[in-house]
């Protein structure tokens, strides 16, 4: 029996090194992108850190809570509008546009949470879908702060006191800095009571509430939470590109982000983080394949959003539990690897699936 | 077994979306891989080009592409630029000011392009204004908007009548005929927003009245709402301003709302997908372009007409259609950026091109003859306008 915690202790640690080594990775990437298109393969690699910051958001509301948004990018526009006109127009710093970008956001979060207290499945889509096509409106019609269709430009970037994020590693570091953290909060999120509660939501709403799950402030909080991680990550995104105009920040967007959810799988927040790496790099095949021709990058680029429809086919027809279940079943594996040969319980290794 | 199975069809699965991008993730620093220059041939000078292929400008967009690929084309046939061929690397901003400002950056950081012509809409010109400074390289735009050069900048340049030419010269045509209450009809967003500004300050000098000002939004189907509007407000003419391909919706609305009120529109309308998308609705209307449609207007003995016949005639044989106005203004946006280019030695820099490009003077082009100054970066007069009218279905010369 003994020997059974030491498994789950050494597949721990395991983990944890996992996660050193990916991070320092991540970390370094910039200094290994040296090519004359290094500024613009860094600014792609922003951008993907950029998506993990809100597809973890979206993990934590769909993946764990079980509730679907499809109205995210609103969430993103409006932390992106909010802290371009705090910077751009009233010239504040950046770090008060973020601020800004948090209050508007967590508003949006809330203001969305409340149909969600009675609205289920299809209609909690619904509700979403119909927020974030309002929100593009307001985006398109509220021109004098919005800049409407013609979009908002000249967004400082992104500083810190007299530190400005001016080179494109420090923005990279930047982002990605901010996605680990998001990464980290909702990592203890998870893992401990809100974590059970929201799993206990996805599995049953009923059930959960009999449990004595508090439905209504779980929901708030993890509406609220995602919302501002979306915000968070629009004011990045405006300050990094300078600009911002509402066809970023349509329904299109929102289902890329549903798919990235999607093929991430529940219950993960790894799996998610890393869909969302996948599928922002197919909009850039040119930096995977840098010897691509143009004619195919054209066609790739023409059929985006099929491969996208066609990943979340794929991936409910196959592959239910998306990366993070095929991980969970190769980790149970390897594991049962490392159980069998020494252990005498061979029962251990099967109930890793559930981990 | 089974249980072992799917695991190994799931793992496929992740494998096959993941090897994409983790086959090239160790080369992204491989840099760039210029297509395989021969040896004798000198490496090319690379311009970007953002146009609109897709979304509600790829009417113009299409001419514009056609255009630059013949000229190219030819231009490379002759030798190049000082022994360098051009190669102009294409963008799809599809009418879009976000999407203009990615290919921007995409030009500029992967392509490393020397100069940028683009963008077909003025709102996607001016969006991309930020990366255009950042990298100070050249910009030479095709849209019409009076901010793309009214609101100035040393680096930008534009080949088509500006706004600030075309309104004026259309108010004081309106009222000429004796009209003195008008209905604005503008689109929300770049061209439209900036000739709605520009309308609204000239009223006055032409002694005309907007009795009613409505906007739309590219994309809207139906302007019938506004235009009842306009009726009601006892306008005598419909003033539309805008590039889209919305243009054909408003004449077909009036036409079904029994409106017999002229309509009049601007040179972003010079295309043949309004004859045909309005259909009868397009008879009699009237809008002030350049000259390319009708190249009689040049004046026969001009180099104009000249130069006018001769682009006519190869691009009619290469792509069976005449070019319009926005052929012309690609084609006057590469020329004007190649001559620059053989006035400097070999290894110019941005700076240099930028200011020979600002050097321009006198060149005889498609829209007029372009002579560009420190603080003009349009170079165009009233006089390479003209005012044309459907009439069966074609253009004719309006009295």
């Amino acid at each position: 029996m003994s020997g059974r915690s030491l498994n789950i202790s050494r597949f721990l640690t395991v983990r944890a090194a996992i996660v050193a080594v990916l991070l320092l990775v991540v970390a370094v990437l910039p200094l290994f992108v040296t090519g004359t298109d290094a500024r613009y393969v860094l600014k792609v690699l922003t951008f993907v850190g950029i998506n993990v910051l809100i597809v973890t958001g979206l993990a934590l509301l769909f993946g764990y809570a079980g509730q679907v948004s499809l109205g995210h990018a609103a969430f993103y526009g409006l932390g992106a509008y909010a802290s371009a006109y705090v910077t751009a127009t009233l010239g504040m710093p950046w770090f008060v546009g973020l601020a800004a970008a948090i209050a508007v956001t967590a508003l949006g979060g809330l203001a969305l949470a409340v149909p969600s207290l009675r609205l289920r499945g299809h209609y909690l889509a619904m509700a979403t879908l119909g927020f974030g096509e309002i929100m593009r409106i307001v985006f398109v019609e509220a021109s004098s702060i919005t800049g409407g269709p013609d979009g908002f430009s000249g967004i400082p970037l992104p500083s810190l006191g007299s530190f400005v994020f001016a080179t494109p590693q420090s923005i990279y570091w930047l982002v990605w800095g901010v996605a680990a953290l998001a990464i980290m909060i909702s990592y203890n999120i998870v893992s401990g009571r809100p974590g059970r509660s929201m799993r206990a939501l996805h599995g049953s709403e009923l059930g959960a509430m009999a449990s004595g799950v508090d439905l209504v402030g779980l929901k708030v909080r993890v509406f609220v939470i995602s919302a501002v991680f979306a915000g968070v990550a629009g004011s990045l995104y405006a300050a990094t590109v300078g600009f911002v105009s509402p066809s970023t920040f349509t329904f299109h967007f929102s289902v890329v982000l549903v798919a990235m959810a999607v093929l991430g799988g529940t219950r993960s927040l790894a799996g998610p983080a890393a869909a969302a790496i996948l599928l922002t790099l197919v909009s850039f095949p040119d930096i995977v394949l840098p010897g691509l021709s143009r004619d195919i990058l054209a066609v790739v680029q023409d059929w985006e959003v099929d491969i996208y429809a066609l990943v979340i086919i794929l991936v409910v027809l196959f592959l239910p539990e998306g990366i993070a279940g095929a991980g969970r079943r190769v980790l149970g594996l390897l594991r049962r690897g490392v159980v069998e040969p020494s252990g005498s319980d061979s029962g251990t290794g099967q109930r890793g699936d559930e981990a | 077994m089974r249980a072992a199975r799917r695991t190994l069809l799931a793992l496929t699965l992740v494998i096959a979306l993941a090897v994409v991008p983790l086959a090239g993730c160790s080369s992204t620093d491989g840099g760039e891989s210029t297509d395989n220059g021969t040896d004798e041939a000198k490496e090319p000078y690379r311009i970007g080009a953002v146009l609109s292929m897709t979304g509600t400008y790829a009417g113009l967009g299409e001419p514009e592409k056609n255009a630059l690929e013949m000229e190219v084309a030819r231009i490379n046939e002759d030798g190049g630029v000082n022994g360098h061929p051009i190669e102009i690397i294409y963008e799809d901003d599809a009418t879009d000011a976000d999407t203009a400002v990615a290919a921007t950056s995409r030009l500029i950081d992967k392509e490393g392009v020397l100069a940028i012509i683009g963008a077909t809409g003025t709102g996607g010109t001016m969006a991309m204004r930020g990366e255009i400074n950042r990298a100070g390289i050249p910009q030479i735009s095709p849209a019409g908007g009076t901010v793309i050069t009214g609101d100035f900048d040393p680096l930008v340049f534009q080949t088509p009548w500006s706004n600030s030419l075309v309104v004026p010269y259309t108010l004081d045509y309106i009222a000429e005929q004796g009209i003195s209450k008008i209905g604005i009809i503008a689109d929300s967003g770049g061209f439209g927003a900036d000739g709605l500004a520009v309308l609204e300050a000239n009223l006055a000098d032409a002694g005309l009245e907007a009795v009613a000002t409505e906007a739309f939004n590219a994309g809207d189907t139906d302007m019938s709402a506004q235009l009842t509007k306009i009726q009601g407000a006892g306008a005598e003419a419909v003033v539309m301003w805008t590039a889209g391909k919305e243009a054909s919706i408003i004449a077909t609305n009036m036409k079904d709302l029994g409106m017999t009120i002229p309509l009049y529109g601007s040179h972003g309308n010079a295309r043949v997908e309004f004859i045909e998308g309005a259909g009868a609705a397009a008879e009699g209307f009237r809008f002030a372009a350049g000259k390319i449609l009708i190249p009689e207007a040049y004046g026969d003995t001009t180099e104009a007409y000249q130069v006018a016949l001769d682009f006519i005639d190869r691009y009619s044989a290469e792509y069976g259609k005449a070019p319009d106005t926005f052929a012309g203004h690609a084609y006057d946006a590469l020329h004007i950026t190649v001559n620059a280019m053989s006035t400097l030695d070999e290894d110019f820099t941005a700076a240099e091109l930028r200011d020979a490009i600002e050097a321009t003077t006198g060149f005889v082009g498609i829209g007029g003859t372009f002579t560009y100054g420190a603080d003009d970066h349009n170079g165009m007069t009233a006089d390479d306008l003209v005012m044309y009218e459907v009439k069966d279905g074609t253009w004719v010369l309006a009295e």
